[in-house]
């Protein structure tokens, strides 16, 4: 067992783990990943698949909420622009599909800049009822302006062909997720570790703090919303490639909620809190359907009409139940889990 | 070796690992020696499900009513039934598990319009027989998708026949309309414009509202202000109701036209008096008239008293659909194959149900376009009758 | 200018329920400092009971005036006790978030006992048209409109006059003095949460008699929203004014204008007042100190 934190050298200094086993494992579960495809049938794999792109929407929300403390109650804006900004490029005008991305990413930055703004002045609640409202703007927005975005008809999106790969298959989508979901959390981590991450814990701790030790509140609230915006939106691009249609309708408010609660189950704040949560939560109806089909016929029953039902008063129960009970989420549970495996048997 | 081959390849060594993939080809999924497999995503919780499940319930009848006669060449039909509660990202994930999971033989729907188009490339690409009598898309059937075949009518040529008939019973009367703001609010309006560049009648009101709107106040008193003398309200069933108790409470009596989308019993029941000058077209005959009184005594002998109770037009669709693509199986004999299935729906002409105008494919138009007739309410026994 | 009168007439109509809705905002937030999100579900969750129980027991106007009031008051009893209090000191956010998850789980209770189509609530007197001068209104409109005057003038002598509504006042002042000085906090959240709750349902069971009821009704409380940032947040009889205000916005908008703008119009207004006037119109202006 180690006895304590020895650097030696810039090198350890840099890396993001310094224990032999996080790197090892870590290695183990990538490569397990990115062989899934193999193993996994059509339907785990689209699972699969989900949970990576809701993980990059998850993480880019988690920089706002989790590591600057600024509350959004309207992510789903942020992810619709991005699912218009990759569709209206691509699906539209035929352009190369790495150019939608990087629209899908900017086009909800520039939307982080309008919607941050108000930040600067309203805080807590106030913000919150301000990022909802532009979350509505935002779906009327785009109906509207049916001239550059197909109103309500909606955008069909065929799956890219990036540098002569072909993302036709379920198998080469997911790596291209895979490949965003990896971007996205080393992105994540290492904000984390940076002069721009500090800054934005320091807001969040304390805001009028931070601004007396000199850090410039209006630059670093904005660079939060920015690349908040940017990650979420390439989530949007991703789930709209998923979908292979892009309309207002599939992205309702219900999706936002859905990102509270991954981030709550999760840990806020916490990278891998985000990973365990969005695990959790994308499975949740796999898990309630399996749960409910050992209980007996009159429980089927209710479930093979209401299952929506059941599965959404779960995700309640579930966000309340963490709030109350184990408000640092599941990546608190795993901590304690590994303290009491390593000291067992003594308390600490 | 190359990146795009790596998968294959590997997609190939995994496969014969398992030993699944090269046996499970040989033959056609979704059949066995003693049943059918058929599946359905459609929403059957939340608000939606109004429609979809009394879709349901037309099947489950179309398939007793065939089971009880011996099934399709001795098979029994089972059906799977995927809740999508429309939202697209479910309908995805829903027809990929009745494709991969429950591995059944053909698809009697696609859900909603704006669903339908969600699992397009997934259906097409199975290559699955699909059949969608519900929210039908342009996309569906044209350009031509191989394996999928529509039945029924559009919201666009919806809307223009109810503006055409309303305007043969009223010759000479302005008109007024409000649409959704979404793609059915906006092929309503097509339809009304296809209608209005034929007819050239004047248009008092036209407006657009949010879809899940209530209170219609100042749009129903602008209604009012211009004058209009005839009405085609856009909304689907609480929006229709709103606008036609605000006009109840204007004291402003025009003929409401409305498509065929929420003409269910349940929208009379919610308008009580003000939905006394409603009318509509469908595609399915009215309950109120000889041949859907006969269908829904047929109905009930198949469906229990709850379920009767919770039927509307869309189990008389999604009857007709289940007809259409049982009788196709059928007909492929005793080895029915994808293929063959397909090509039997294609060559089905004048296919009677009794509840619509027959129904007809050809090789290349997979849209059967159902006649539409004009109906009027009838509040006091809460159901539609047919217009002279 | 009969258009005018008619669209003034049905604007306060409908902001009358969006200023209960509102004042039902005001009530939690000036007592917990916090915003419950699922005052509409409640709305709703209120209406809902007394479809039901209007169903069993028959429509008597006053049964079922009596059973919105104690449904009202018992279901925001139990959200106090289960959900709120065990909450209290933890960080205003997670309590918001709990009540997010409530609105979640009270939709779903909602197509989960009842189910997701539209129903007449039943209760005729609501629907009969009153004529006024020349103008057709149906009783219900009339009766939320009065109910919202009797409501305001109650609530000011609460807060004016009443033992509680002092101590009410005192606690969202500065609950800790409030607590040293004999107050006892808890209860008065649990009055205030009763108090929300009974109002919301209120205007849940009154726009259910005019508008049906269904399981999308608890948008009123969305619509309520630019209703309680316009009065302030905390101002409970301004948010009621809110409610009229966003009412005949939202109807003039509509009249004149066009109905897309009608719906988002409210949203619009928010952005606006947060902007220039975070506190609102009535509300106390927040003053932070280091």
């Amino acid at each position: 067992m180690r006895s304590g934190n020895f650097k030696q050298n810039v090198g350890e200094l840099i890396a993001l783990t310094d224990s032999k086993s996080v790197a090892t494992w870590s290695c183990l579960l990538m490569v397990a990943l990115i062989g899934a495809p193999m193993v996994l049938d059509a339907h785990l794999l689209g699972l699969v698949t989900v949970i990576l792109f809701t993980l990059v929407g998850a993480l880019g929300l988690n920089i706002l909420m989790g590591y600057t403390g600024l509350v959004s109650l309207g992510h789903v804006g942020f992810l619709v622009l991005g699912a218009y900004g990759y569709a209206v490029t691509v699906g539209i005008h035929g352009l190369h599909p790495l150019l939608g991305f990087l629209m899908a990413g900017i086009v909800p930055a520039i939307a982080g800049v309008i919607v941050g703004a108000p930040s600067l002045r309203l805080k807590g609640i106030y913000l919150a009822i301000t990022t909802m409202a532009f979350a509505f703007i935002i779906n009327t927005a785009i109906l509207e302006a049916d001239f550059i975005t197909n109103g309500s008809s909606g955008i069909f999106l065929p799956r890219p062909t990036m540098f002569g790969i072909s993302f036709k298959s379920d198998a080469a989508f997911y790596w291209l997720c895979l490949f965003f979901a990896v971007a996205a959390l080393a992105v994540t981590l290492n904000i984390r570790r940076s002069r721009i991450g500090r800054a934005f814990m320091a807001i969040r701790d304390n805001d009028i703090a931070a601004q007396s030790m000199g850090i410039n509140l209006i630059a670093y609230k904005l660079l939060a919303f920015v690349m908040s915006a940017f990650m979420t939106g390439i989530a949007g691009a991703l789930f709209g490639v998923y979908l292979s249609f892009v309309t207002v309708e599939g992205f309702t408010f219900h999706l936002t909620i859905e990102a509270l609660a991954i981030l709550v189950v999760g840990g806020l704040g916490s990278a891998l809190g985000v990973v365990l949560g969005t695990i959790l939560i994308v499975l949740l109806p796999e898990i309630t359907g399996v749960l409910l089909s050992l209980t007996g016929d009159a429980a089927q029953e209710v479930m093979a009409t209401k299952a929506f039902e059941v599965r959404n008063i779960l995700y309640g129960v579930i966000i309340i139940g963490f709030l109350r009970f184990d408000p640092t989420g599941l990546v608190g549970i795993w901590k304690d889990v590994q303290r009491t495996w390593v000291n067992w048997p003594l308390k600490y | 070796m190359n990146i795009k081959s790596l998968p294959t390849t590997l997609g190939l060594v995994a496969g014969l690992l398992l030993g699944t993939a090269t046996g499970a080809l040989a033959e056609q999924q979704g059949i066995t020696d003693t049943e059918i497999l058929i599946g359905e995503v459609l929403p059957v919780s939340g608000p939606p499900a109004l429609l979809g499940f009394a879709h349901t319930l037309g099947v489950k009848a179309a398939a007793a009513e065939i089971n009880a006669a011996g099934g399709i060449n001795g098979r029994m039909i089972r059906i799977i039934v995927e809740d999508d509660g429309y939202v697209n990202s479910r309908t995805v994930e829903g027809v990929r598990k009745l494709l991969t999971v429950h591995k059944v033989f053909a698809l009697t729907s696609l859900s909603g319009a704006a669903q339908g188009l969600t699992v397009l490339p997934l259906v097409r690409d199975s290559g699955i027989p699909a059949i969608s009598p519900i929210g039908i898309a342009e996309e569906l059937h044209t350009p031509l998708v191989p394996n999928i075949f529509v039945v029924g009518s559009t919201y666009d040529a919806a809307s223009e026949a109810i503006v055409r008939e309303l305007s043969a019973l009223n010759p000479g009367k302005s008109w007024g309309i409000i649409v959704q703001d979404d793609e059915y609010g906006s092929l309503t309006h097509q339809g009304f414009d296809r209608a209005l560049a034929d007819l050239k009648f004047d248009v008092a009101y036209d407006d657009k509202y949010t879809r899940g709107q209530r209170d219609f106040s100042s749009e129903m008193l602008r209604l009012q202000a211009s004058g209009a003398e005839l009405f085609m309200m856009g909304g689907i069933i609480a929006e229709n109701v709103g606008m036609a108790k605000e006009l109840e409470r204007l004291g402003y009596d025009i003929p409401l036209g409305s498509s065929f989308v929420g003409r269910v019993p349940a929208i009379l029941k919610l308008m009580g008096d003000a939905g006394s000058n409603l009318y509509a077209t469908d595609y399915v005959v009215p309950e109120q008239s000889e041949k859907g009184i006969a269908f829904l005594e047929k109905l009930s002998g198949f469906l229990t008293e709850d379920e009767m109770a919770a039927t509307n037009r869309y189990t008389f669709t999604g009857y007709i659909a289940a007809r259409a693509m049982f009788e196709a199986i059928s007909r492929c004999g005793a080895e029915p194959t994808w293929d063959c299935t397909i090509e039997k729906l294609e060559g089905l002409t004048d296919f009677e149900t009794g509840i619509s105008s027959p129904v007809s494919f050809s090789a290349d138009d997979h849209f059967a376009r159902l006649e539409l007739g004009l109906m009027k309410a009838n509040v006091d026994v809460l159901a539609f009758e047919p217009v002279k | 200018m009969n258009y005018l009168i008619q669209l003034t007439a049905t604007g306060i109509a409908i902001g009358a329920i969006y200023g209960l809705i509102a004042m039902a905002f005001a009530l939690v937030y000036k007592s917990t400092g916090l915003i419950n999100f699922a005052q509409g579900e409640v709305a709703m969750m209120v209406a809902y009971l007394t479809w039901a129980f209007a169903g069993q027991f028959g429509s008597g106007l006053i049964g079922v005036a009596v059973f919105t009031i104690v449904a009202g008051m018992v279901l925001g009893l139990v959200i106090e006790r289960l959900l709120i209090r065990p909450m209290m000191g933890e960080p205003i956010f997670s309590i918001v978030l709990v009540t997010i998850g409530l609105a979640v789980i009270l939709r779903s209770l909602v197509l989960l006992i009842w189910d997701a189509s539209p129903h007449p609530m039943g209760i005729e007197a609501a629907s009969e048209l009153i004529r006024i001068g020349n103008l057709n209104m149906r009783a219900g409109q009339v009766f939320v409109i009065g109910l919202m005057g009797a409501l305001l003038v109650a609530s000011w002598a609460f807060f004016r006059y009443s033992r509680y509504g002092i101590a009410m006042r005192a606690v969202a002042d500065d609950d800790r003095t409030a607590l040293l000085m004999g107050v006892n906090t808890a209860r008065v959240q649990a009055v205030a949460w009763a108090a929300s709750s009974t109002i919301a349902g209120m205007a849940g069971v009154c726009f259910a008699a005019l508008y049906d009821i269904s399981p999308d009704i608890y948008s009123i409380g969305l619509k309520a929203f630019p209703a309680a940032i316009l009065g302030g947040l905390d101002a409970v009889l301004g948010s009621a004014f809110g409610g009229i205000i966003v009412g005949l916005i939202e109807n003039m908008t509509g009249g004149y204008m066009s109905s897309t703008i009608k719906e988002i119009s409210g949203f619009v207004l928010i952005v606006g007042v947060l902007m220039i006037r975070p506190s609102g119109l009535f509300g106390q202006r927040e003053i932070e100190r280091v």
